[in-house]
């Protein structure tokens, strides 16, 4: 069981993260793209909060109701850093989207295969 | 070709990584590290029940300025990025080319958007006690903005408002961490020098508080501005800028 | 005593009030950023040079000691890194302290995002944290796709999208890495990371030493994940492009160097990081042979450079390693002098091609100089600096014993002759047919590109004036333990 949940669980979170990738590298959609580069980004971030769990754990919060009571809490740590990286993938993809918005407006595509320097 | 080859390399790498992750036995507590320091020292010392919150402004204080920069960063390179010059009429007279939303919606927009404001503050007022903080908070504000935006087509954010609250609520987080340096006892930047009051009450944690008020103006007018520019563009092939 | 988090704290206070400064007097965008790199330049040259020997200046963020807080370290290696950071771009202000072209809302924008650039690469040299050092790391690339679209009309876009693809990558890999060691010792903190790692399973261990090796690799322009480079660089405006090479590519180089040499002891990286070396120096220097733009070249031979300095840190000598820092110093000037001069050298050339350069050498007298200058100095030539950094790098291969990365280091040297003196050839042993509109370097550049020519033949006389500190950084390097012991006080490497 143990061994079941570790594969299933990681192995999801690496598959949709290496389904984002493969988006990125293959699509030629700019805005595909893009929803790649999200995609991966989700698989990350899932990744470090399945990394983080602990059995039997609760959200790591002090509320009255657990105070002094020795309830298992999971690792805040990567809920912490995990929340940096959904901020600095938001930002990274906000400034792809306006790179797309220059390019259609340039090109009048969104086809990565018309706009030449794209292409390596 | 390029298909084969791709899907091999990630492939492999999926190999690699999924071997190295099982290693780590899923929902097992094996490692001996900062975290239980952490869930000690957060009721205890800083009295912020939110350990999550703690580590956040606190303990990785440093991170979140960062963080605060990656998203002030953003916007302004939107900014430069889409940017055109004022003598385009576009600049002073902006456009949205998305259809007008029906009655229903507008009127529903109406009435959603205050409580969505006030939902977004108290998350972000609330950010050492519940889930949620400045982040949350200022995404929540924002899509209360977003829903006006793509409700209305005359409802334009003024951005000089926006500009005043991001330097302010940014100024406001550095200056909290350089008053450390002389306020506090250990002399540190972002170190807190306020009372911490009492676990669970609203005025507890000292600075983390206030700096979470400022991350939650912050990030709202952020992300607002943000989808302004994004939704406030002109068609294409017009600007002779671009040609 | 000055304390390091106001390098940054004061870039970015600064950046977050920019636009209100712009509010009360429009002049003040271009002014501010100037006295604030003047003054992170000042601060640190001061720190640097008031370091007490083998005692690193560390400070703690938020009052919690290291491991559970963030710590910054500021000693002889990190410190010589933020001085030449701070130093190069106060002078890149200089440069473009007014570009009129762009007006006054723009030059806001620009300011905003090149000093937010040199903030987050002076914080990746500075901090102690894996994890902030990937903040760090981010904030340096987003702006640096902020700045390459920053002139419009260009392919700037096309290039700034690539960057964007290849950097996002990067974040993954480095992010995987520092889950895998998070899960793996429990901390964040390098100096216990370096204490910890040293029992993790050899087979994980090699797994994060990839990740990390590819994720700054390309930061630091590695072979084969550099396709970004020249376009970013032709594309992004002059002092921009100066400033990849000389701050962008340094904090990739020092993350790497300071990971594989401070945090992670894996076997063979190094041998890795040879092969990556040479295939990046054989890649770059043969295809910019074949370039016939300026700038494209310029880049593929930053490129190259590149590729010489992680050869030079892959030894794992002291030898390698100073020379390596040399090679990094000489880098970093050189190729600001040359990316700043071929600014103004095909600002009025419309395809910026090297055949466009035609007796420029009569026209623009002092700027086909100074790139006459930066490249006589970046292919090894006495009496300039780059001579001492190649002759550095020769004894250091020699004293691995590696005969065959001689040879290659003086075949590349060839080559690099062959295609700078092609451009030199071009600027003055060549009439000029067609008249053209030619723009005259204004004083801020004539005034920047001359501190740079006049370090270039300073060190090129009086080497020894660098290489007590180059010296010294290398031991601090190699010091694993010394680290150790003045971060975490406490414990101590067994």
């Amino acid at each position: 069981m143990q061994a079941f949940l570790t594969y299933s669980i990681y192995g999801t979170a690496l598959f949709l993260m290496l389904l984002g990738l493969y988006a990125v590298l293959m699509k030629k959609n700019l805005i595909k793209i893009v929803i790649g580069l999200s995609v991966a980004d989700s698989g990350l971030h899932l990744l470090f909060v399945a990394v983080g769990y602990i059995n039997g754990g609760t959200a790591p919060i002090f509320s009255p109701a657990v105070a002094g009571t020795g309830t298992v809490m999971t690792d805040p740590v990567p809920q912490a850093l995990v929340l940096t990286a959904i901020v600095i993938g938001f930002g990274v993809t906000a400034v792809a989207l306006a790179l797309v918005v220059r390019l259609y407006r340039k090109h009048n595509t969104t086809n990565i295969d018309e706009i030449k320097n794209l292409k390596w | 070709m390029k298909n084969v080859i791709i899907i091999s390399l990630l492939g492999v790498t999926a190999y690699y990584l999924l071997s190295a992750f099982v290693s780590i036995p899923f929902g097992e507590d094996f490692i001996n590290g900062v975290k239980d320091f952490y869930l000690n020292k957060s009721p205890e010392d800083l009295k912020v029940a939110n350990v999550v919150t703690s580590i956040v402004v606190n303990f990785r204080g440093f991170d979140t300025l960062g963080e605060v920069t990656v998203l002030f960063l953003a916007s302004t390179a939107l900014g430069s990025i889409l940017y055109r010059r004022r003598s385009s009429h576009t600049a002073l007279n902006p456009q949205r080319t998305a259809p007008q939303a029906s009655t229903l919606v507008q009127a529903g927009a109406k009435v959603i958007f205050p409580f969505t404001v006030l939902l977004g503050a108290y998350v972000f007022i609330h950010g050492h006690l519940t889930p949620g903080g400045g982040f949350q908070g200022g995404a929540i504000i924002a899509t209360g903005f977003l829903l006006m935006l793509i409700s209305y087509r005359k409802f334009f954010v003024e951005h000089n408002v926006l500009t005043w609250i991001e330097a302010l609520a940014g100024t406001s987080f550095v200056v909290i961490g350089l008053a450390g340096l002389v306020y506090a006892d250990n002399h540190n930047f972002l170190e807190n020098f306020l009372p911490a009051g009492e676990l669970n009450d609203l005025l507890s944690g000292g600075i983390i508080g206030i700096i979470y008020i400022a991350v939650g103006f912050k990030v709202g007018a952020e992300i607002t501005g943000i989808l302004d520019t994004l939704l406030t563009i002109k068609e294409a092939g017009l600007d002779p800028e671009e040609n | 005593m000055t304390d390091p988090v106001y390098f940054i704290a004061i870039p970015l206070l600064t950046a977050f009030l920019l636009p209100l400064f712009g509010k009360i007097y429009k002049p003040l965008i271009g002014i501010i950023p100037g006295l604030v790199f003047a003054f992170t330049a000042y601060i640190s040259f001061d720190l640097y040079f008031n370091l007490e020997p083998g005692k690193p200046v560390i400070v703690q963020m938020a009052g919690w000691a290291p491991p559970w807080g963030i710590n910054l370290v500021f000693g002889e290696f990190s410190g010589l890194i933020v001085s030449l950071i701070t130093f190069l771009a106060f002078l890149v202000w200089v440069y473009s302290y007014n570009f009129k072209k762009v007006g006054f809302d723009n030059s806001k924008k620009y300011f905003t995002l090149l000093m937010l650039m040199v903030a987050g690469s002076i914080g990746v040299v500075l901090t102690g944290d894996i994890f902030n050092m990937f903040v760090f790391l981010e904030i340096t690339a987003i702006s640096s796709y902020g700045l390459t679209a920053f002139y419009k009309g260009r392919d700037s876009a096309e290039a700034a999208f690539k960057f964007l693809l290849i950097g996002s990558l990067s974040s993954t890999f480095i992010l995987l890495a520092i889950l895998l060691l998070y899960k793996q010792t429990g901390t964040l903190n390098m100096a216990e990371i370096a204490i910890k790692s040293q029992a993790i399973d050899p087979k994980i261990k090699s797994i994060i030493a990839i990740l990390f090796f590819v994720g700054f690799g390309i930061e630091a322009e590695m072979f084969p994940l550099n396709g970004w480079v020249p376009d970013a660089y032709s594309q992004a405006p002059g002092p921009v492009a100066a400033s990849f090479a000389s701050i962008l590519a340094k904090s990739g180089i020092y993350a790497l160097i300071r990971v594989f040499y401070t945090v992670l002891d894996v076997e063979g990286i190094f041998n890795l990081l040879l092969t990556a070396g040479l295939l990046t120096i054989i890649f770059a220097e043969f295809t910019a042979m074949r370039q016939t733009r300026l700038r494209r070249m310029l880049a593929y031979s930053s490129i190259g450079q590149m590729g010489l300095i992680m050869v030079a840190f892959s030894f794992n000598t002291k030898a390698g390693v100073f020379a390596g820092l040399f090679l990094m110093f000489n880098h970093a000037v050189i190729k600001t002098l040359l990316f700043l001069a071929s600014g103004f050298l095909t600002y009025s050339t419309k395809q910026k091609k090297i055949r466009d350069l035609d007796g420029f050498g009569k026209i623009m007298p002092f700027t086909s100089l100074m790139f006459g200058l930066g490249a006589f100095a970046i292919v090894g030539l006495p009496p300039f600096s780059g001579f001492w950094g190649k002759l550095n790098m020769l004894t250091a291969t020699a004293d691995s014993n590696l005969y065959l990365v001689i040879a290659l280091i003086l075949v590349v040297a060839v080559v690099e002759i062959i295609y700078y003196f092609k451009v030199i050839g071009r600027l003055y042993f060549r009439e000029r047919h067609e008249d053209v509109n030619i723009q005259k370097p204004t004083w801020n550049a004539v005034l920047a590109m001359s501190i740079l020519a006049l370090v270039i033949i300073g060190v090129g006389l009086y080497p020894d004036f660098i290489t007590d500190y180059l010296a010294k950084a290398t031991n601090e390097l190699f010091d694993k333990a010394g680290y150790i012991k003045h971060v975490l006080p406490s414990l101590s490497l067994n």
